[in-house]
């Protein structure tokens, strides 16, 4: 590196992971950021998992009494609600933080003061909703906390509603502020010849995830302030007086597109994914961009969808059955794509391509379970169901985390500069595989024998076997988050070097680095078409911009 | 860019194996034991009602092209999988860099629309047939939701108290067979919602808000359901027991409730504990 042209490089950079905690607590870098979000991420991710297991053991046999029941309606609530909120909302939002600069070829996020508060607001909304547990019990009332259970009527022995409002309120602020930044730092921050027809597709999800968020988190708050204002101020919106429906669509209509902010950023890490080990380019780009926004217009005209029991007039219901549908559409178009790019390729199945893989093997079943919940008639019957819990695992697992554990293995020789054990991900693979299906495939078959979801215990012998099934497929799962775990701190430290661009990847953030200098580029490469880093490869030009950086040494 | 395994791996393989092993063990075993079978249906309980019959027969519909996809892309998966993977290939095999294809990409956003559609129009028919509101009913019966259990309201003005619990049995709603009836829900306190799989699809009990369904049970019999909406710790109580039957031993256990009730009517005790919770507020 020429010192003499360049920023000077923090000692702090080229030390090991322990940097000193005054760097992280006040840090703007957008990469420092980033992993402090992914960190929280994980973390959330491994105490949701406890709770879940805690209620797998509840349900193993019929009448078990591990917890009872107000603990078990804690327990479910606060594994929603770290799943959601604080796992994977929170880990994507960290690896577009880390990844999204560096692929559109910037130095660092539009604000990176906004980005520092956003995450700091993070910690205080997790910490917010925990303190519930302290003062007399969480929430109580699912993930969806539906009014009237939540109101001061039925909940009068504790504060943790309370928490619970006040920390979605936090973290709907905190993603209102990352989607602000997102935005700006795309549009604004590309670097010379990166058109906006030639962003990495992950650019383009998270374009779309941030304009779901800047929409919908507003109305989430809005319904937590009305909620709150019930509780402590005496009005009347959502009391058994009420209005309880009123909450219902406020919910939905954040709480559906919350489900594309959570699989959308996945859809992108796919798209990234496949063509670099498949060696073809990603098939139908354009098509690709369209469907994404596609997705997006159509997510905020399905929320009552989840209301299908409630007595709404049947047209009303058809328009959101038919929306509800046509969500096929656009996901089809980005499935067929991701196949047809596959198609004749000459693959590589790392550890990520796996995970890639078995996302798509096993979102399908998300993806068509999905239509049939949206299908008015036949949701009466699997609404609330442990149909729809395992619907919706396959859609939030089997897609969503799936899809993280595939960019995990693919950016962290990016973010640490070593490589993932290879053999132990193998493992991690395979488990996770075998776990998630033994767990919620047979789940879809218990909705359809009439156990609703949510109860703490049931008395029902025929229910038994397969909920035995069930949990010891759980601790299946619980063993191979282990085994990542094991992987990810023994690598950290001692993995293989990975250095610049192990993959032969396509895009700009392996044109630099790893992990790359504060700055991300010396000089930032010339950007001609959608994959940048493959086009210099191929001229020849590659070597001048990596060979100047070994990795780190230690 | 393999990188070997672990000093530890004979640990993670043997835990894996064990893990592995007691699921296939317990899957061995209750399929031998032949007991356990239930739980494990592709489809719900066989329907009593006719618009329970309809939603099954929809649900049907509905899995003809949902198994078809489902199996064709799985397939078609399976075979990227083999067929395409680097090994399988020619070395030195350089893949086509193709960018797309317009014909193929219409192709599979037409498709995919007109298989949604005709299932969103088949499902529509379906809830135009059986979600409507009815006014041919013999009668109707008033089903009022509460923490924790239900009560039946019948047009005798007498009402059945359905107290939750998980020890045994709760107290059965009697219907005659072959009547339509009409089951008007009211929420007192919290939603609940109100399912018999064997019977129909789930209606919710919401404060406040007019709910229906209807129900028109074609044998003798007794069907379980509970309680679908989160409802607060005794959720899982709220059991349903739906007891059918016939016209005239329906009319004579409509008698003994009369009479029942014109007992207790002085002191009016008839109200059991639970059932007059008042709206809070």
């Amino acid at each position: 590196m020429a010192a003499t042209t360049v920023l000077p490089r923090p000692k702090a950079y080229d030390d090991t992971f322990w940097k000193p905690i005054s760097l992280w607590l006040t840090t703007t870098d957008h990469k420092l950021i980033g992993i402090m979000y992914m960190v929280t991420g994980i973390l959330s991710f491994l105490i949701g998992g406890i709770f879940a297991l805690i209620v797998r053991l509840q349900l193993a046999q019929p009448n078990l009494k591990v917890v009872d029941a107000e603990t078990y309606n804690q327990l479910i609530s606060a594994h929603g609600v770290t799943m959601i909120f604080f796992f994977v909302t929170i880990f994507l939002t960290g690896i577009a933080n880390y990844m999204v600069p560096i692929m559109i070829g910037a130095r660092d996020m539009a604000f990176p003061r906004v980005n520092l508060l956003g995450f700091w607001l993070v910690p205080v909304s997790i910490i917010l909703y925990y303190s519930g547990f302290f003062t007399g019990g969480a929430l109580d009332a699912g993930w969806t906390g539906y009014a009237p259970l939540t109101e001061k009527a039925y909940q009068s022995h504790s504060l943790g509603v309370d928490f619970w409002a006040l920390s979605i309120i936090v973290w709907a602020i905190s993603g209102i502020m990352a989607s602000t930044n997102f935005l700006t730092t795309i549009i604004a921050l590309r670097a010379p010849g990166m058109k906006l027809t030639r962003l990495p597709l992950f650019v383009w999800a998270q374009i779309s995830t941030s304009i779901l968020l800047l929409v919908v988190g507003a109305p989430l708050a809005a319904a937590m302030i009305l909620l709150e204002f019930d509780r402590q101020l005496g009005t009347q919106f959502f009391t058994t007086a009420g209005r309880p429906v009123l909450y219902q669509h406020l919910f939905w209509f954040f709480g559906h597109p919350e489900v594309y902010i959570m699989i959308l950023p996945g859809f992108g890490m796919i798209s990234e994914v496949i063509p670099v080990f498949a060696r073809k380019p990603i098939f139908g780009y354009m098509s690709m961009v369209a469907a994404l926004f596609g997705i997006v217009f159509l997510s905020m005209t399905v929320w009552a969808h989840h209301m299908f029991t409630v007595g709404m007039n049947t047209y009303v219901e058809g328009f959101f059955m038919l929306m509800t549908m046509l969500i096929a559409v656009p996901t089809g178009i980005k499935f067929f794509n991701w196949m047809a790019t596959a198609w004749w390729g000459s693959i590589e199945f790392t550890v990520p391509m796996k995970f890639a893989f078995g996302f798509l093997a096993t979102f399908l079943i998300g993806g068509i379970t999905g239509v049939y919940l949206a299908s008015v008639p036949v949701d009466t019957q699997l609404h609330q169901s442990y149909y729809v819990v395992a619907h919706l695992h396959y859609v939030l697992f089997g897609g969503s985390v799936f899809t993280i554990f595939a960019g995990i293995y693919y950016w962290f020789p990016k973010i640490t500069g070593r490589m993932l054990n290879r053999a132990l991900g193998e493992w991690n693979f395979w488990t996770l595989f075998i776990g998630f299906n033994g767990t919620f495939l047979i789940m879809h078959t218990l909705g359809l024998e009439g156990m609703p979801r949510r109860i703490a215990t049931y008395s029902n012998e025929a229910w038994a076997a397969t909920n035995l099934i069930i949990t010891v497929s759980s601790f299946l799962i619980a063993f191979s988050v282990l085994l990542f775990i094991i992987n990810i701190v023994s690598s950290w430290r001692n993995g293989e070097v990975a250095g610049d661009d192990p993959w032969h990847a396509n895009t700009l953030e392996w044109a630099t680095t790893s992990p790359p200098p504060p700055y991300n580029f010396e000089r930032v490469p010339p950007v001609r078409s959608f994959m940048p880093l493959r086009d210099l490869r191929d001229s020849g030009e590659l070597e001048v911009e990596t060979s100047a950086q070994p990795a780190p040494a230690h | 860019m393999t990188n070997g395994p672990p000093i530890y791996f004979g640990a993670v393989r043997l835990i894996t194996r064990s893990l592995v092993w007691l699921l296939g063990l317990l899957v061995a075993a209750i399929s031998l034991s032949g007991c356990g079978i239930g739980g494990l249906s592709p489809i719900f309980p066989e329907p009593v009602s006719p618009n329970g019959s309809d939603i099954y027969q929809t649900y049907i519909g509905i899995s003809v092209p949902a198994l078809i996809i489902f199996i064709g892309v799985e397939a078609a998966l399976l075979w990227i999988v083999f067929k395409y993977r680097r090994s399988s290939q020619p070395a030195g095999y350089v893949p086509p860099q193709t960018h797309g294809n317009t014909q193929l990409e219409v192709a599979w956003t037409v498709a995919p629309l007109i298989v949604v559609l005709a299932i969103a129009v088949y499902s529509f028919v379906e809830l135009q047939r059986d979600f409507q509101p009815i006014n041919n009913a013999a009668f109707t019966v008033v089903v009022s939701g509460h923490q924790f259990g239900w009560n039946y309201t019948y047009p005798q003005d007498f009402t059945i108290h359905q107290d939750g619990t998980l020890q045994g049995e709760v107290t059965p709603f009697v219907v005659p067979t072959n009547t339509l009836i009409k089951l008007q829900f009211e929420g007192t306190d919290v939603i609940h919602s109100w399912w018999v799989p064997a019977i129909s699809g789930k209606t919710d009990a919401v404060p406040g808000y007019d709910n229906f369904s209807w129900l028109k049970i074609d044998r003798t019999g007794k069907w379980k359901g509970e309680c679908a909406e989160l409802c607060g710790v005794g959720h899982s109580t709220m059991q349903i027991v739906v007891q059918a039957m016939d016209k005239s031993d329906y009319d004579s256990w409509v008698n003994e409730q009369l009479a029942k009730k014109a007992a207790g009517s002085s002191p009016s005790p008839s109200s059991a504990p639970g059932s007059s919770p008042s709206p809070s507020s």
